[in-house]
């Protein structure tokens, strides 16, 4: 009878060896993280992981608060101060190693982070926003559970995810989902190709990730 | 191929490869930059009509509108508006496209215009998707102007750059161009030092080693030439007199004594001088030897008055007067002139004619004769002329009764002519040494009406005799070039030339003209031989005839060589393929003589041959001479 229970267990512990999901962050890249940002950074990306494996069974609602409110606690500061540019999109691991960005960096760290829990991409948009409240241009991150539905918006000035109609401080200026504008298109063009290039931030952003660039 | 059109083949073909490649690459570029145009311009569209769609709230007439400003105000193949439900909410396709290039470039070049695509909203809401395609016609136009551009550039550059390549490689490789010239001229037998040393290496050292090479050739034919000169002084001149002396004669006279001989018969004198040695008592050495010398320039100046005569010193006492053509009664005459100028002289030197005299023995003699005959025949009749008074006596060689008179021969001869009545027989020469048959020698028969056949021998004298032997040589000639005989196929065959022949005033143009229309088509390897009495002039007649036959393929032999010349640099200037002589001449050669003819010769690949070689006694001393190829009865022993 221990044997049966010692055999079950080791193919318990098989399988999810098997089942377990790769890291967020793998090895070769903590490692390379830590040699850069030090210790701390590659203790942030350790909260990352554990945040990101608490909510992995969890709803979409509780995907997109954890990881809002984890994204959100990085400090605020403009690509000029941190990078020296006026304008840069930076990876997930350059934003949390640096521990600093600005609204489209929040952007995509959230995205990225969410397309790893298993949420869909076509349902996670970039949208160019005009904040009323600070009088600037601004960039949120937002879920459409279905195409018409109404979007959550995940704000880095917000910690809470709050619905579309519930952020009159928000005027949406231009949204684009970068995926699907890579999908072959199934309307009358389809003998035609659709370009390898889609948005030009983007296009440099995904570039930057098969680098990984940190 | 030459070494020059392989590198300049190579070398055109590696130049049109790169331009090719060049012009490929810079075609696939501009053709890529082109659909990055189209697509950056689709991009543009897009992007800036999707926001300026999401301005109208979902309103999907507005939309339309906007849709169809743009559409209408630039170049697209279509613009397209999707929902989220990947529903068309609205479409603008060009209808047809008009296509400025032709239709093979547009076939050929496959340009895909990319679809660019931009998210639409309206406020928070999503509306869907634009898709955007641009014109490809458009770029079409404007890669078929750079491809066009490209082909004239590049055409222009491959044009250049082959000119360009040409000269240089002739430059380069000039230097090849002149070893290679030198080389021809060595396998000729030509001596061509080359005075322009190239300065690549490789190029310097061949031209040196084949100057080297060459300067020895030639030094080795100068030393052969000086040398055969020498033996020449030696073997045929008298040294007192400076007359030629008996060997001479001896050598000479199968040339006058054969059946196709320019001469049909004439006088020999044989001069001796009694009382030689009272005069040395009465005058000493010295003074009979001038007496002897003014002597012999009287027999000079009786023999110059005839064509081809000989005079030469017999023996210390005796001389020897050959006149062709000569009739017994002026012989006669020139005989008593001889005897009172001698007599004249031999009294001016105070000596008594009683003793001191010259007699002179009178032999008309005909070709048919042998030199022993002829010899005998002159010693009788001087030995008579020695008891007549005054010391002349003549004999004559008994005329053997022709049996056909020239008159009766003038006609045979001339209906042979008319009638194509001569047929070509062969015999061959043959190389001893390793038994095989050097070239094949093409004589003539004669048929007559009565179906009577005549050699060579028999009707050639009479032919000369009668004036009809250049004719005759004139219909073989044109037979053998225009009917040839297909059996000799692939054969090396000799046809000898008559020295009349050759003289003949038209012959040379007759010949160029034969050759122009008929020596390509000859089935055999032609050598015509030509006698040495003419070649041995180097005159401007036999230059003329080298080049015609250098023209033509044709090889040039010399026959009844005996080696009279002072200077041997004519058979460097024709350069036969061989020399045939008499054997008797090669065996009566000193080994001295042979070597130094042989130096000159083999430096410039010179065979030589020994004809009438009758027996295997003659050809035994022939292989003892070191000639190895021969003609005549004895070949047979080795077909």
């Amino acid at each position: 009878m221990g044997n049966i229970k010692k055999l079950l267990f080791l193919l318990g512990l098989f399988g999810y060896i098997l089942m377990a999901k790769e890291p967020y962050v793998d090895k070769q890249l903590q490692d390379r993280i830590a040699k850069k940002y030090k210790i701390f950074a590659k203790k942030r990306f350790y909260y990352l992981q554990k945040t990101l494996d608490s909510v992995q069974n969890g709803t979409d609602f509780e995907k997109l608060d954890a990881v809002n409110r984890f994204y959100n606690d990085v400090r605020y500061a403009s690509d000029m101060k941190v990078y020296g540019k006026k304008d840069y999109w930076a990876t997930p691991w350059e934003f949390l190693g640096k521990d600093r960005g600005d609204c489209e960096d929040y952007v995509i760290s959230k995205y990225f982070a969410l397309i790893y829990l298993g949420i869909e991409p076509k349902k996670l948009f970039f949208t160019y926003v005009k904040s009323t409240k600070f009088k600037a241009a601004h960039m949120v991150l937002t879920y459409f559970k279905t195409p018409r539905s109404e979007p959550l918006i995940l704000d880095n000035n917000n910690r809470k995810i709050f619905p579309a109609s519930k952020r009159k401080d928000l005027i949406p200026i231009y949204n684009f989902n970068g995926e699907s504008l890579y999908k072959v298109s199934k309307s009358g063009a389809n003998k035609k190709v659709k370009s390898r290039k889609s948005h030009k931030k983007w296009d440099q952003l995904k570039l930057n990730m098969k680098r990984k660039k940190i | 191929m030459t070494f020059f059109k392989q590198i300049a083949l190579m070398l055109s073909i590696f130049l049109l490869i790169i331009l090719t490649t060049v012009l490929a690459l810079n075609f696939t570029s501009a053709n890529q930059s082109v659909q990055d145009r189209l697509y950056e311009d689709a991009k543009n569209t897009a992007t800036s009509l999707s926001l300026s769609l999401g301005s109208a709230n979902g309103d999907i007439s507005m939309m339309s509108t906007m849709i169809n400003a743009n559409f209408d105000s630039g170049n697209y193949q279509f613009i397209s508006l999707i929902d989220v439900d990947d529903k068309v909410l609205y479409e603008r396709k060009a209808e047809s496209i008009q296509m400025d290039v032709p239709k093979w470039f547009s076939n050929i070049i496959d340009i895909k215009a990319p679809i660019a695509s931009a998210n639409v909203s309206a406020g928070w809401s999503q509306v869907g998707m634009l898709n955007v395609q641009s014109d490809v016609s458009y770029a079409y136009k404007q890669l078929y102007t750079v491809f066009k551009n490209l082909i004239i550039s590049f055409s222009i550059l491959a044009f250049v750059g082959l000119v360009l390549l040409n000269i240089i490689l002739a430059a380069a490789l000039k230097p090849l161009k002149r070893v290679q010239l030198q080389a021809e001229a060595v396998t000729r037998n030509e001596f061509i030092i080359q005075e322009e040393i190239p300065r690549t290496k490789e190029f310097k050292d061949v031209v040196l080693g084949m100057n080297n090479m060459v300067s020895k050739v030639k030094a080795m034919f100068d030393k052969g030439n000086a040398e055969l000169k020498r033996q020449k002084e030696l073997e045929y001149t008298d040294p007192a007199t400076k007359l030629r002396n008996r060997k001479y004669l001896i050598d000479k006279l199968p040339e006058y004594l054969k059946i196709d001989a320019t001469s049909r018969g004439g006088v020999e004198m044989m001069i001796s001088i009694s009382g030689v040695i009272e005069a040395n008592e009465i005058l000493g050495h010295q003074k009979v030897d001038k007496l002897f010398i003014d002597i012999a320039k009287i027999f000079q100046e009786c023999a110059n008055k005839y064509e081809n005569s000989i005079v030469a010193r017999m023996n210390g006492t005796e001389f020897s007067i050959l006149l062709p053509d000569c009739k017994a009664d002026d012989a006669k005459t020139l005989a008593c002139g001889i005897c009172e100028e001698a007599d004249k002289l031999i009294k001016d030197n105070t000596l008594d004619t009683k003793v001191t005299f010259v007699s002179v023995g009178l032999y008309e003699y005909n070709y048919k004769q042998t030199i022993g005959q002829l010899l005998s025949m002159c010693d009788n009749a001087l030995t008579q002329a020695k008891f007549n008074t005054p010391h002349i006596h003549l004999d004559k060689a008994e005329t053997a009764t022709e049996v056909m008179g020239k008159d009766a021969w003038r006609e045979i001869i001339n209906k042979a002519l008319q009638t194509n009545s001569f047929r070509f027989t062969f015999w061959s020469v043959v190389n001893v040494q390793n038994k095989e048959i050097d070239h094949d020698v093409i004589s003539i028969t004669m048929q007559t009406a009565d179906a009577t056949t005549y050699s060579y021998g028999q009707f050639m004298a009479s032919a000369h005799q009668v004036g009809l032997s250049s004719k005759i040589y004139q219909n073989v000639i044109n037979m053998m070039f225009t009917s040839p005989d297909i059996s000799l196929k692939g054969k090396t065959c000799s046809l000898r030339l008559s020295y009349e022949y050759l003289h003949e005033q038209n012959t040379y143009k007759e010949l160029t003209q034969l050759f122009k229309n008929h020596a390509s088509k000859l089935p055999f390897k032609l050598i015509l031989e030509m006698p040495d009495k003419l070649v041995r002039q180097n005159s401007q007649e036999i230059q003329l005839y080298k080049k015609l036959f250098e023209t033509y393929n044709i090889e040039m032999g010399i026959f009844e060589f005996i080696g009279e010349n002072v200077d041997y640099k004519y058979l460097q200037d024709i350069r036969p393929i061989y020399i045939k002589a008499e054997a008797s001449y090669f065996i009566s050669q000193s080994d001295q003589a042979i070597s130094s003819l042989r130096l000159i010769t083999d430096s410039i690949g010179i065979s030589l041959i020994a004809t009438s070689v009758m027996d295997t006694q003659t050809l035994d001393k022939l292989e003892e001479k070191d000639i190895h190829i021969i003609q005549g009865r004895a070949t047979e022993n080795f077909i």
